[in-house]
């Protein structure tokens, strides 16, 4: 099959983060990281603002480079596998654009990758269904609610068949309805692609619903506390949720947080490398 | 939709109507050999030869340019209209393609940005009256094969002066307000800065390229219509308004015919933006363009 099978999907060792360095404001965004993602593997960050776990996944997206140390995505560099698009990304914002069809928005990557416009046109239609949005092909984004466009979004994301699969806290702004559902989604999706992923939240309940692993970070310096194996086993729906087991690992990872940020005050001077504007440490579970 | 264009065009012909009416309310009692406020001569006379009737104006349309012609006034007012519209169009399309052009340049370098930004603004400090008979002297020298610069061209090219400059900053402005969520998009898609200009930044600059072009539109006929008068082109609406005002002595009415007659050609360039508007704007979210800026949040 996929020789990059063998290759985990991301790879991360020794890699620091730093942000206005030698200036009066200088952040140490993460300290010597790393973390290893398995093929099909889920892998959760989660951590309070300014913990880095922002930062950790546009370094693995390249889209920043690291101070020091060595990213590898499916066996490439960070900065071919970006070239490659070895992996698809979504934001908490679904950042659609207003001036494409649903369809045209999903087949974005496509055309970047020099596909012909009916190849494209296939595959988008098939995302759409894939993302249950077979019927919206030629809606526009803003006619569609903040769960549809986020579907959308992720659609976009999977489009090229990447192996990865980077969200950066993508249901953050969804109400808790939409956002359970959205996660139940998300798991079917990722199950049927065999997609590996690596999602930012600061929701403990997200973060075990849909992991097999929770990486929990702490602040100043962002670095990894604690990794929580979720052994739930991959069948999960809303009853789920109600499990003493799931209860248990929310229980734990958020001992986890605790015992990681001594510094449990919110520090109001430190620049945000996340610049998620959360007010609060990210043990809330909205 | 209907209901409210029906609406919007009887408003705009209220308006009209109730200036129409003002002049002539004006022209009741307003002092005929003009008036003072606290010893400032303010108040514009109201008799007929400063202030003729509005009905004097039309009426004039229907007689001939000149005695003894055969063509009537508002067949000469039409054909100098048409013909400053096609210098303004020119102008304008002139204007458009290098401003955007310009826009670009400055968007992706932006030493050029800041060697050129500044001149730009001059530029336009630079009177227009100053300006036209050089343009004409240097059109007259230019001549590449069999081409020579016809006069008129020099026109054009004082309205594309004055229509680039709103056409370079509202593009500019367009082209860097793209939402960084979706450049990250386009960065981690590896897009090439000319795929996401085109997918982009482009289409995101749109809301703000559209009101751009409309003060463009507005800009080339003015700097056409001076261009005509000072540099003597004849042909146009610019002229007759010069022509007309000559014998405003004998005749005010008429050089009202062809005020108007410019102001068509005004209405004529707005109505190419308003299409242009739809064009572009097409299947974008029905709210204010200000606020959405290109992508959805």
């Amino acid at each position: 099959m996929r020789s990059e099978l063998v290759h985990p999907a991301v790879a991360v060792a020794g890699v620091s983060k730093v942000f206005n360095r030698g200036s009066a404001n200088q952040v140490d965004a993460l300290v010597d990281v790393d973390l290893v993602v398995a093929p099909g593997e889920f892998v959760s960050l989660i951590g309070p603002s300014g913990c880095g776990k922002s930062t950790l996944l546009r370094l693995i997206a390249h889209l920043i480079e690291p101070s020091s140390g060595n990213v590898l995505v499916n066996g490439k560099s960070a900065s071919q596998a970006r070239l490659d698009q070895e992996y698809g990304m979504a934001f908490q914002q679904a950042g659609l654009f207003d001036w494409r069809s649903v369809a045209k928005n999903v087949e974005l990557p496509l055309e970047l990758k020099g596909w012909d416009k009916k190849r494209r046109a296939a595959r988008a239609r098939e995302m759409l269904e894939l993302v249950k949005l077979g019927d919206f092909v030629d809606h526009r984004p803003w006619q569609l609610s903040g769960g549809m466009q986020q579907r959308v979004a992720i659609a976009r994301a999977l489009a090229a068949h990447p192996p990865l699969l980077l969200m950066d806290e993508p249901f953050g702004a969804l109400d808790e309805m939409t956002r359970e559902h959205m996660q139940a989604e998300l798991l079917r999706i990722c199950d049927e692609t065999r997609t590996s992923v690596v999602f930012v939240t600061h929701s403990i309940p997200e973060a075990v619903y849909l992991s097999d692993r929770v990486v929990v970070m702490s602040p100043r310096p962002g670095r990894i506390t604690d990794v929580v194996d979720v052994d739930l086993g991959r069948d999960r729906d809303d009853d789920t949720r109600e499990d003493d087991a799931f209860y248990r690992k929310i229980i734990e990872v958020r001992e986890a947080l605790r015992n990681g940020g001594h510094d449990t005050t919110v520090d109001h001077e430190t620049v945000d490398p996340d610049a998620v504007g959360h007010p609060l440490l990210g043990v809330d579970d909205r | 939709m209907t209901r409210r264009r029906l609406r919007t065009f009887a408003l705009a012909l209220v308006g009209l109507l109730a200036v129409a009416v003002l002049w002539e309310f004006y022209k009741l009692v307003g002092p005929q050999r003009g008036g003072e406020i606290f010893g400032w001569g303010i108040l514009p006379r109201a008799n007929d030869n400063v202030m003729p009737h509005v009905w004097d104006m039309f009426a004039r349309y229907t007689e001939p340019d000149r005695r003894g012609s055969e063509t009537r006034i508002w067949q000469t007012v039409l054909g100098g209209g048409w013909f400053t519209f096609r210098l303004a169009f020119l102008g304008f399309a002139i204007g458009a393609v290098v401003g955007v052009g310009l826009a670009v340049l400055m968007a992706r370098f932006r030493v050029v940005e800041r060697g050129l930004l500044p001149y730009l603004v001059v530029s336009q400090t630079v009177p227009l009256i100053a300006l036209a008979p050089l343009v004409v002297s240097w059109g007259g020298r230019v001549q590449v094969g069999d081409f020579v610069w016809p006069r008129w061209l020099s026109a054009s090219v004082l309205g594309a002066f004055l229509a680039f400059f709103p056409v370079a900053v509202g593009t500019l402005r367009g082209l860097k307000s793209s939402p960084p969520a979706a450049l990250e998009l386009m960065d981690s898609y590896a897009a090439s800065w000319r795929s996401s200009l085109f997918k982009l930044r482009f289409p995101a600059a749109v809301p703000q390229i559209v009101p751009a072009l409309r003060l463009a539109a507005t800009a080339s006929v003015v700097g056409v219509v001076v261009a005509e008068i000072s540099t003597g082109l004849q042909g146009g609406i610019g002229r007759l308004v010069i022509e007309y005002a000559r014998q405003a002595t004998s005749d005010p009415a008429k050089v009202y015919t062809a005020v108007f007659g410019a102001a068509l050609v005004g209405l004529g360039m707005a109505g190419i933006v308003a299409l242009l508007d739809k064009l572009l704007m097409r299947g974008r979210p029905p709210t204010e363009p200000d606020i959405v800026m290109g992508a959805t949040t």
